[in-house]
């Protein structure tokens, strides 16, 4: 059923023009090309997009470094270095938070199609969060490698909870970010009200400091925070090699669905009127 | 019988008029309820119309009347508020300049996107995308971004993707008004063809002679409703004749009675036979009867305009050296036949004028409506007997 049609009761729409399977080779035709213009717009098309993409998360952990360990003479957390500590949960979060602000704004690019071609206009959120997320995973990887290269205690093997994990929290953004697209058609502030308030969720998450350093009455509004079970599974793998499965875990998948599924619900409801706003 | 490959029952679009940010909200807060807005503006209302395989339709209307929201709900684009829509084919849509393209890419890139849009496999792309080429027939300017193209580049290149798909109903809107002659020639040559084979057409134009060529019937809207709808010969001549009449503006018929009050000659009744409608080539007469103040014959000036008021045809009694016949101390009657009327299918007026005995001021003007129908293309007021020569076989 593609997200663009069966609006309210009052009318109903019937398209026999191909059949389901056609459809979805369709759709996937479509986010193919989406994706890799994603891809080669932002990233491979200018050398300045693809050298951002990775300078900007180094820079910054370069900076944290230097203000925590130079300036703050922080020693590292929990037996870790500072800089390992911190790499492994940062660069996903900035990875996130990109993925959720150039999301916000996808549609946009493509209003011109939206308003004279009939398309599952989830696609577009689809293949934005895609292009972003795949290529700070790889960056990740990168990142990771050349710390390990460096003499960090870094436990490559944790690479296997990594991926589900970093899937868990890319299955929660693409809902978020069909909710935010969505309302930003209507209402252009969402791209600028967002900024800072992730800027805030960013010092509210234990990305920079452990859990444990949180006064613990504190701790609890810190630790509900589903960002913060990413960077701790996260750190509990590649720092310390516990790969087994939690309860925590089934949890954090259920409501990253249920967020994804909530998204997809805002974005069906509010899709049919984007050519108007556009 | 097959179903038909598009029906439509009912169907309304409204657009909801928001101004304010804090509107916006109100609407976002109202759709995710599963309510429409409140304050709409009704783009399309009430219109039902089915197509079945191998018709053409045309779809006419001033700018504004919901032509391309009526296309844009067809192809999916958008959905409608009210009614039900039924397609039952795969549509292929040329919708406004450069539809599926994006500004950025290369012409090369552009028919990937659009064909993906469209639906085709990537291996129909492959398939196809030589004879795309060639239809387009851009050159090396495939490869530079479409935002450097002309706008006849542009149709020409969404018209060779589009007409690529072999789609089952093809949606154009106005992209025939674009494009230089070669390319008009191109398309319609390519459109005759398609509908040759089968393929139903729904074209949306300002040009009654391409609709009249290429639609065996028509739909009139205005302000998103349907107006009139059957075969495009009279839908469309109605459709002009309203237009002309819009900028000679209405004239209504007036009263013989109050002239006659005032003491100048007038026209007292003016009747014309057949009535308000008549085919072309039928016979016409026109009659009626006139008050003179003074006893004495006046002159009749009968004359015949179209409905914008450029006039056709006009002669006076005194021009024959015949007058009215006396019908008592104040009253004529006149009585004008014309045999076999040459006038062309279209809307006219017929005035009668009564003029003092000398034929010098006019004093009268009673007007009555004529709709002359017919199915000829013919152009112009008036048919000219006229004879091709060369084949003798194919005299008229």
């Amino acid at each position: 059923m593609p997200a663009t049609a069966l609006p309210p009761d009052a009318s109903t729409v019937v398209v026999t023009d191909r059949g389901a399977a056609q459809r979805r080779a369709r759709d996937r035709a479509l986010f193919g090309n989406f994706y890799r213009r994603e891809l080669t717009t932002r990233y491979l098309g200018s050398l300045s997009g693809f050298a951002w993409a990775l300078v900007h998360p180094l820079a910054l952990l370069a900076v944290y470094h230097f203000v925590f360990t130079s300036v703050f003479r922080t020693s590292g957390f929990e037996g870790k270095s500072f800089l390992a500590f911190v790499a492994v949960a940062l660069w996903p979060w900035l990875a996130a938070q990109e993925a959720l602000q150039r999301g916000t704004v996808s549609l946009s690019s493509y209003a011109g199609l939206i308003r004279k071609v009939a398309f599952p206009h989830e696609l577009v959120v689809y293949a934005s969060i895609a292009a972003t997320l795949t290529l700070q995973f790889g960056g990740y990887v990168a990142v990771l490698l050349v710390l390990r290269a460096f003499g960090e205690p870094l436990h490559l093997e944790g690479l296997l909870l990594a991926i589900p994990l970093w899937i868990v929290m890319a299955v929660a953004i693409t809902g978020l970010a069909l909710a935010l697209a969505s309302l930003q058609v209507f209402i252009r502030d969402v791209e600028h009200v967002l900024m800072p308030i992730l800027m805030i969720l960013m010092y509210l998450t234990p990305i920079l400091y452990p859990l444990t350093l949180v006064p613990p009455d504190l701790r609890p509004w810190v630790a509900v925070n589903p960002f913060g079970w990413l960077v701790g599974r996260l750190r509990d793998a590649l720092l310390d090699g516990r790969l087994a499965m939690q309860v925590d875990d089934l949890i954090a998948l259920a409501v990253a669905v249920l967020m994804l599924a909530g998204g997809r619900w805002m974005f069906r409801r509010l899709s049919p009127h984007f050519e108007d706003f556009l | 019988m097959s179903a038909p490959l598009l029906r439509l029952a009912g169907v309304g679009k409204d657009y909801a008029k928001v101004e304010t940010r804090g509107g916006r909200m109100r609407l976002v807060v109202d759709l995710l309820r599963g309510h429409e807005a409140a304050d709409v503006f009704r783009a399309l209302d009430g219109v039902s119309l089915e197509l079945a395989r191998g018709e053409s339709l045309g779809l006419i209307g001033e700018n504004g009347a919901g032509k391309s929201t009526l296309l844009k709900i067809i192809a999916g684009v958008i959905p409608p508020t009210r009614g039900t829509l039924m397609v039952n084919g795969r549509v292929g849509a040329l919708l406004e300049l450069g539809s599926g393209f994006h500004p950025d890419y290369t012409g090369a890139a552009n028919i990937d996107l659009a064909a993906a849009l469209l639906g085709l496999t990537p291996d129909e792309i492959d398939d196809k995308r030589d004879e795309i080429i060639a239809f387009a027939d851009l050159g090396d300017h495939l490869d530079d971004p479409i935002k450097h193209y002309s706008s006849g580049m542009v149709v020409r290149l969404g018209f060779a993707v589009a007409t690529a798909l072999a789609p089952d109903i093809l949606i154009t809107d106005e992209v025939l008004a674009v494009g230089d002659e070669s390319f008009q020639k191109k398309c319609v040559a390519w459109m005759e063809r398609y509908l040759d084979s089968g393929g139903t057409l729904l074209l949306c134009s300002h040009s009654m002679y391409h609709v009249q060529k290429l639609c065996q019937r028509a739909l009139w809207l205005k302000d998103g409703r349907p107006v009139r709808e059957g075969a495009s010969a009279p839908v469309t001549q109605a459709y002009l004749a309203y237009h002309e009449e819009k900028s000679q503006g209405a004239k209504a018929p007036m009263s013989g009675v109050a002239a006659a009050a005032a003491g100048v000659y007038a026209i007292q009744s003016l009747a014309v036979d057949p009535g308000e409608t008549a085919s072309q080539g039928a016979s016409l007469t026109v009659r009626g009867e006139v008050y003179s103040p003074d006893g004495r014959a006046p002159v009749v000036l009968i004359g015949i305009v179209r409905a914008d008021g450029t006039p056709v045809y006009g002669v006076a009694t005194d021009m024959d050296q015949v007058q009215p016949t006396r019908l008592g101390a104040d009253r004529f009657a006149f009585d004008l036949a014309f045999a076999a009327l040459p006038l062309l299918p279209g809307k006219y007026f017929i005035r009668a004028h009564a003029l003092d005995p000398e034929g010098v001021r006019l004093f009268d003007n009673v007007e009555r409506e004529l709709t002359i129908t017919g199915t000829t293309r013919e152009l112009g007021m008036v048919r000219l007997a006229h004879r091709w020569n060369g084949d003798e076989g194919a005299g008229r």
